[in-house]
C-alpha cells in the first residue's frame, strides 16, 4: 500500500516537475524586473504583457517537448495518457498566456497616447516580429481549436493532421522571440530559450525523424480473429527483433496495406491482448472509426509497424500482490485479457474480482475464453454485469460482488461515462483516490 | 477547462475587434506626432555639453530631447543609452542597434522628454 502510494506520488511529482521547470525562464524574467517595472500603470501592464509571453512560450515548448512519446520516458510519469494530460494542460495554459500577451502590450502601449494599442497589434507589414508573434499565435489557434473542441468536436484524422501545425507554431514563436529579443536580461535570454527550444525540437525530431527508423518494429499480420462482428483480434509475428513490453501496455500500429480502405500509413493506439511471454504480439481493434473500420477486413500476410510499449495500468502486471478490483466496458476488456493470458501464462494467481460491464451477452466480447482463464487463476472471480437487464452499474452490485472493496487496488478502462459512473461509486464506497487507477482510451 | 478556454478566446478576439474598431471610430488620428509649436532652439555644439547620464540630451529627426531622467526607465542597462548622450542619435532610436525599429510606442513616450530642435550655428 506504501509503496503503492509513493510511487503514485513520484508520479505527480514527476509531472508537476514539468511544470516547474517554467520556473527557470521566470527566475531570469525576475532578475531582470526593476523599479521603474512597477512605476506607473503603463509600465506594470508591459512588464505582465512580456511575462506573459515568456510563461506561455516557456509551457508551449514544455508542452512540445513532452509530444515525444519515447517509449519508457512514459513510466516515471504515470503512463502515457497522464504524460499527455500534463502536454494538455501546459498547451492550454500556453494559449490562455499568449492571448492576454498582446493585449497587455497593446493596453499599456495606449497609456501613452491614442491609437497606440492598435498601432502596437497591428504595425506596418515590415515589422516582422511583431507579425511573426501573430502568425504563431494564429497557428495555435488553428491547431489547439479542434483539440479544446471550440467549434466542435474533430475527426481523429484531421485532428492529427492539423496538430502538426503545432511544429511550425514553436519555429514561429522562437523566431518572434529571437527578434525581439532581450525577452529574459543579458545572457539569460539565450541560453535559457536555446535550453527549451532544444527540448521541444529535440522531441519533435525524435517523433517525425528517429522514431521511425529506430522506435517502429516490423511486424506481419498472422493471424486475423473475429471475436464480434465488430471486433477483430490480429496476431501480429516480429519480422526482427521482438517488442518488450508488459501485460496492459499499448502500441501505436501503422498497416501498410494499399488494399485498405482507409488508414494506409496512419498509426493510432491499440493495448496489446497478448501475454508479454507469447511470441506473437495481439491486439483487439474494435471498429470505432475509419481506420480500425477499415482494420476489420485486413488480411494476413499485410505488413505493419509497431511503436511502444507505453502506459502504465497495472502496477504489479506479472502478479497480483493485494486484492484487486477489475471494472471493464465494451473493448476497455483489452487490457484486462491481457492480464489475465499473462497470470495463466504464468500459472500465478491472486484475489482479483472481475466486473465485466456489457450490454447483453451477445455483446459479451471473449467471454468464454475469460471464463476459462479466471477457472486456471486461483482466486479470481469474473462477474458479468449486463446493462439491459441490471441497468448502470450500481454502488449496490459493487458492494454485493466486491465486500472488501475499499481494501482493494481498482483498475477501470472503459468508456468515460461509465469511467466516471464506476470512479464516482468507488469515492462513494470509500475507495482512496491512490488506489484508483484508470486507462483512458479515448486520447482527445 | 474547454468552456474557460473557449471563453478566453472570445475575449481575445472580442478585445483585438474593439481596438480596431475604435482606431476606425477616431479618425485615424495621427500617432505620436509632436504638436507644430515653437521650440526653442540648440545647436549641436551646445546638445554634445550633455553627453552624460548626468545629463543627457540626444537629437532624433532634428528634434532635441532631455532623457535624464528617462534613463532609468529604458530596458536596456544604461550603458546602451549612454553612448548616444549629446550626439545625434536617430539611428539609434531607429534600429536599436539589431535593424529593429523602436515600438510606436516608444516614440509616443519620448514627447515628455522633447525641449527643443535643432537650429545652425
Amino acid at each position: 500500500m506504501l509503496q503503492a502510494a509513493s510511487k503514485l506520488l513520484r508520479a505527480r511529482v514527476a509531472r508537476l516537475l514539468v511544470w516547474a521547470l517554467a520556473l527557470i525562464p521566470l527566475a531570469a524574467f525576475a532578475l531582470g524586473l526593476r523599479a521603474a517595472d512597477f512605476q506607473d500603470l503603463a509600465a506594470v501592464l508591459n512588464m505582465l504583457g512580456r511575462l506573459t509571453g515568456v510563461l506561455g512560450l516557456a509551457f508551449l515548448l514544455l508542452s512540445a517537448a513532452l509530444s515525444a512519446r519515447v517509449p519508457g520516458f512514459d513510466i516515471p510519469f504515470g503512463g502515457l495518457t497522464r504524460l499527455w494530460h500534463t502536454h494538455h494542460l501546459l498547451g492550454a495554459a500556453a494559449l490562455a498566456l499568449l492571448m492576454a500577451h498582446p493585449l497587455l502590450l497593446a493596453f499599456s502601449a495606449q497609456v501613452h497616447g491614442e491609437g497606440l494599442a492598435f498601432a502596437t497589434l497591428f504595425p506596418p507589414l515590415s515589422d516582422i516580429a511583431t507579425w511573426s508573434g501573430w502568425v504563431a499565435l494564429l497557428m495555435m489557434m488553428i491547431f489547439l481549436a479542434p483539440t479544446f473542441s471550440f467549434f466542435g468536436k474533430p475527426d481523429y484524422e484531421r485532428w492529427k493532421r492539423l496538430h502538426k501545425v503545432a511544429v511550425l507554431a514553436v519555429v514561429i514563436s522562437l523566431v518572434h522571440t529571437a527578434l525581439f529579443s532581450r525577452s529574459l536580461p543579458y545572457w539569460t535570454d539565450l541560453i535559457v530559450w536555446t535550453l527549451f527550444a532544444g527540448m521541444a525540437l529535440g522531441a519533435v525530431l525524435w517523433r517525425f525523424v528517429f522514431s521511425r527508423r529506430v522506435g517502429r518494429l516490423p511486424y506481419t499480420v498472422a493471424d486475423v480473429r473475429r471475436p464480434a462482428n465488430n471486433v477483430v483480434e490480429l496476431t501480429l509475428e516480429p519480422r526482427r527483433r521482438p517488442l518488450k513490453y508488459k501485460a496492459g501496455n499499448f502500441v501505436y500500429m501503422t498497416p501498410f496495406d494499399h488494399d485498405l480502405e482507409n488508414g494506409h500509413g496512419e498509426e493510432h493506439p491499440y493495448t496489446l491482448s497478448s501475454s508479454p511471454l507469447e511470441s506473437n504480439l495481439r491486439m483487439a481493434i474494435k471498429d470505432l472509426g475509419n481506420a480500425s473500420r477499415a482494420l476489420q477486413s485486413i488480411k494476413t500476410g499485410a505488413r505493419v509497424t509497431v511503436e511502444g510499449p507505453y502506459g502504465r495500468f497495472f502496477k504489479t502486471p506479472d502478479r497480483v500482490d493485494k486484492p484487486e478490483l477489475w471494472v471493464s466496458g465494451g473493448i476497455g476488456v483489452t487490457p484486462f485479457l491481457a492480464r489475465m493470458r499473462h497470470l495463466a501464462a504464468l500459472e500465478a494467481g491472486g484475489d482479483i474480482r472481475f466486473i465485466y460491464c456489457v450490454q447483453d451477452e451477445a455483446r459479451a466480447l471473449y467471454l468464454l475464453e475469460l471464463q476459462a482463464l479466471a477457472g486456471r487463476i486461483p482466486g479470481c472471480k469474473l462477474v458479468p454485469h449486463y446493462f439491459y437487464r441490471e441497468g448502470p452499474l450500481s454502488q449496490t452490485f459493487l458492494r454485493e460482488n466486491c465486500g472488501d472493496i475499499d481494501q482493494r487496488e481498482a483498475y477501470i478502462c472503459g468508456p468515460q461515462p461509465l469511467n466516471r459512473l464506476v470512479q464516482a461509486h468507488l469515492r462513494a464506497l470509500s475507495v482512496p483516490r491512490r488506489a484508483i487507477h484508470t486507462e483512458e482510451f479515448e486520447l482527445l | 477547462m474547454k468552456k474557460t478556454l473557449f471563453a478566453l478566446f472570445v475575449a481575445f478576439w472580442a478585445s483585438v475587434a474593439t481596438i480596431a474598431a475604435l482606431q476606425a471610430l477616431s479618425n485615424g488620428l495621427a500617432v505620436g506626432t509632436p504638436d507644430d509649436e515653437a521650440l526653442p532652439g540648440f545647436t549641436m555644439a551646445e546638445v554634445a555639453e550633455h553627453d552624460s547620464l548626468d545629463s543627457c540630451w540626444k537629437v532624433i529627426e532634428g528634434k532635441v530631447y532631455d532623457f535624464t531622467d528617462y534613463i532609468p526607465r529604458h530596458p536596456t542597462p544604461p550603458r546602451v543609452m549612454e553612448v548616444w548622450c549629446g550626439r545625434e542619435a536617430t539611428e539609434a532610436m531607429r534600429t536599436k542597434g539589431i535593424g529593429r525599429d523602436h515600438s510606436p510606442a516608444a516614440w509616443a513616450m519620448m514627447r515628455p522628454y522633447l525641449i527643443g530642435e535643432v537650429v545652425e550655428e
